[in-house]
């Protein structure tokens, strides 16, 4: 079979015009899912040096649900621009050096832009259903992708910055920046076709927004989550899979909060002894499902002062199970001296689950759920 | 208008430089090369087997579809088609766990079942509409040359 050439593909639907368009709305999805990433890479960071906010609460779920749900609205909006642009790719290059270079640089960006694109949208939507079918580190690598994907747009876009803002500025069936060949009307229109985007788009958000909005669970029938649990939350790590149910519901549990060579051990009636608190704060995971819960327990801070432990130190929290990378995780000081946060020993007023972190999880707000460390064991207030 | 364009095109090399060098420099060879074959990989999949695929997809519906029917066709693919890919990691189910029955805990191949049921009502409305809209007017032809086509 004979490779195809440029002029082969004559449907006038393969245009600036609409890609353009569907280019713009990728774009704000692209900007969206950029900001909210490096939102949750910062808050996710031991050190910041400028201090992650507690308030509002529920604002780790808004922009960690924007990054999911753009991501998802980007791929029927990348592969619909990818279908507008694909007889590019068989355009001959020109021979003269001169314009040869610059088309090499041209080309090379796009490439760039495509592989990153794709990359992060497939990598993200198997990563927001736990499957995991690769050797990289999901974090490190979708983030410093992130920076490719923005670097390689911004390029693409300084690139075709005179055809963005004459096809943006023309109606869209005008001719202006068509291809010669691409004469031949397509089954819709230009108008049709975008408005197809749009429907394939908003059907796309739909589809799996229920995960983390939750008056379109029912709607949401691609949704990761349903939004069920024990005690009506999803859970991520199991105590099965973490294999701390021996120790969690052991009689001999103790808590440990441990300041400067001072040690407090307390048993789970110790800590149901001390002054109870509700607070109304949602679990937000970085896959992008949330859920709010209603969690009883102690302040933490309430037992911070147990050992003396000056306001504004970070504590260093050390859950029962014996593998995983956020077995030990860490709070910052502004997180740990929160009125909100707990050690949580109570869910919608029942005993937490062994699921959801018993015998004592800690629950702070506005904080990406992999740190909100189940089965606590130790609370080591830095020195 | 020069200098925003070489001032933002130095702007994304810039971006994308910084983006690379976390990318070679925070993780072993292994996970580079892990990282190397997903990026490769999926231009050749878009390029080589989804974009033909399409192709193909719109050759034979231009041959077996009746006119009318087309418009509303191309609609119904636009949506089901991407819906579809969007859905692979939750068909599949890969990241199921049997410890944790709150992941993945919907039964997906009936909820796309229903999508397409759906997306075929909305195919065949619009089909009504326009064959009761356009029965006098001589309607345009559709449908893509393949690759293969051959000139013009």
């Amino acid at each position: 079979m004979k490779a195809p050439a440029e002029g082969d593909f004559t449907s006038r639907l393969r245009s600036a015009a609409v890609a353009a368009r569907v280019g713009l709305w990728l774009g704000v999805c692209v900007a969206i899912a950029f900001v909210t990433g490096l939102i949750s890479h910062y808050a996710q960071n031991i050190d910041h040096p400028i201090p992650f906010p507690t308030s509002p609460s529920w604002g780790y779920r808004v922009t960690q649900g924007l990054h999911v749900t753009t991501g998802t609205a980007a791929v029927p909006l990348l592969l619909v621009k990818l279908w507008t642009v694909y007889p590019r790719l068989f355009a001959r290059p020109p021979r003269r050096l001169g314009p040869l270079l610059v088309e090499v640089l041209s080309r090379g960006s796009i490439g760039v832009l495509v592989a990153t694109m794709v990359f992060q949208l497939a990598s993200g939507l198997a990563n927001s259903a736990q499957w995991y079918p690769w050797a990289f580190s999901f974090r490190t690598t979708h983030y410093a992708i992130a920076w490719i994907v923005v670097g390689s747009l911004v390029v693409h876009i300084a690139v075709k910055l005179p055809i963005i803002r004459g096809a943006l500025g023309a109606d869209v069936d005008d001719t202006t920046f068509d291809r010669p060949e691409a004469t031949r009307p397509g089954v819709l229109s230009r108008r049709g076709l975008l408005r197809s985007t749009w429907v394939a788009t908003g059907v796309a958000v739909l589809l799996t927004a229920g995960s983390t909005v939750p008056f379109l669970r029912r709607v949401s029938v691609f949704g990761v989550r349903s939004g069920e649990g024990p005690q009506g939350i999803p859970i991520n790590k199991s105590a099965a899979a973490a294999k701390v149910a021996p120790a969690a519901l052991s009689a001999s549990y103790r808590l440990v909060v441990g300041y400067d060579g001072r040690e407090v051990t307390l048993s789970r009636s110790d800590l149901l002894a001390l002054e109870q608190r509700e607070e109304e704060l949602p679990i937000a995971c970085v896959e992008g499902w949330s859920a709010s819960g209603r969690w009883s327990g102690v302040r933490l801070r309430d037992l911070l002062d147990l050992v003396d432990a000056p306001a504004g130190r970070d504590v260093t929290v050390t859950s029962l199970q014996e593998k995983g990378p956020y077995r030990v995780t860490h709070l910052q000081g502004n997180f740990a001296d929160d009125d909100r946060t707990l050690l949580a020993l109570g869910l919608d007023d029942e005993t937490l689950a062994l699921d959801h972190g018993y015998p004592a999880r800690l629950i702070a707000p506005n904080r990406p759920g992999v740190l909100q460390t189940k089965w606590v064991a130790r609370l080591e207030v830095d020195a | 208008m020069i200098r925003v364009r070489a001032g933002l095109g130095a702007l994304g090399v810039l971006v994308g430089g910084y983006g690379a060098w976390v990318l070679l420099t925070r993780q072993d060879q292994d996970q580079l090369i892990g990282a190397a074959t997903w990026l490769a990989a999926g231009v050749v999949l878009h390029d080589f087997v989804l974009a033909p695929l399409v192709l193909l997809l719109l050759a034979l519906g231009a041959r077996v579809l009746p006119r009318q029917v087309r418009a509303p066709a191309v609609v119904g693919l636009v949506v089901l088609g991407t819906a579809t890919l969007l859905a692979v990691p939750v068909l599949g189910r890969f990241g199921e766990r049997p410890d944790n029955a709150t992941l993945l805990d919907r039964d997906y191949t009936a909820g796309w079942l229903v999508v397409a049921g759906l997306t075929l009502v909305g195919v065949t409305v619009g089909t009504w509409i326009s064959r009761s809209r356009h029965r006098t007017t001589d309607d345009l032809d559709g449908g893509e040359r393949g690759p293969g086509a051959g000139g013009r």
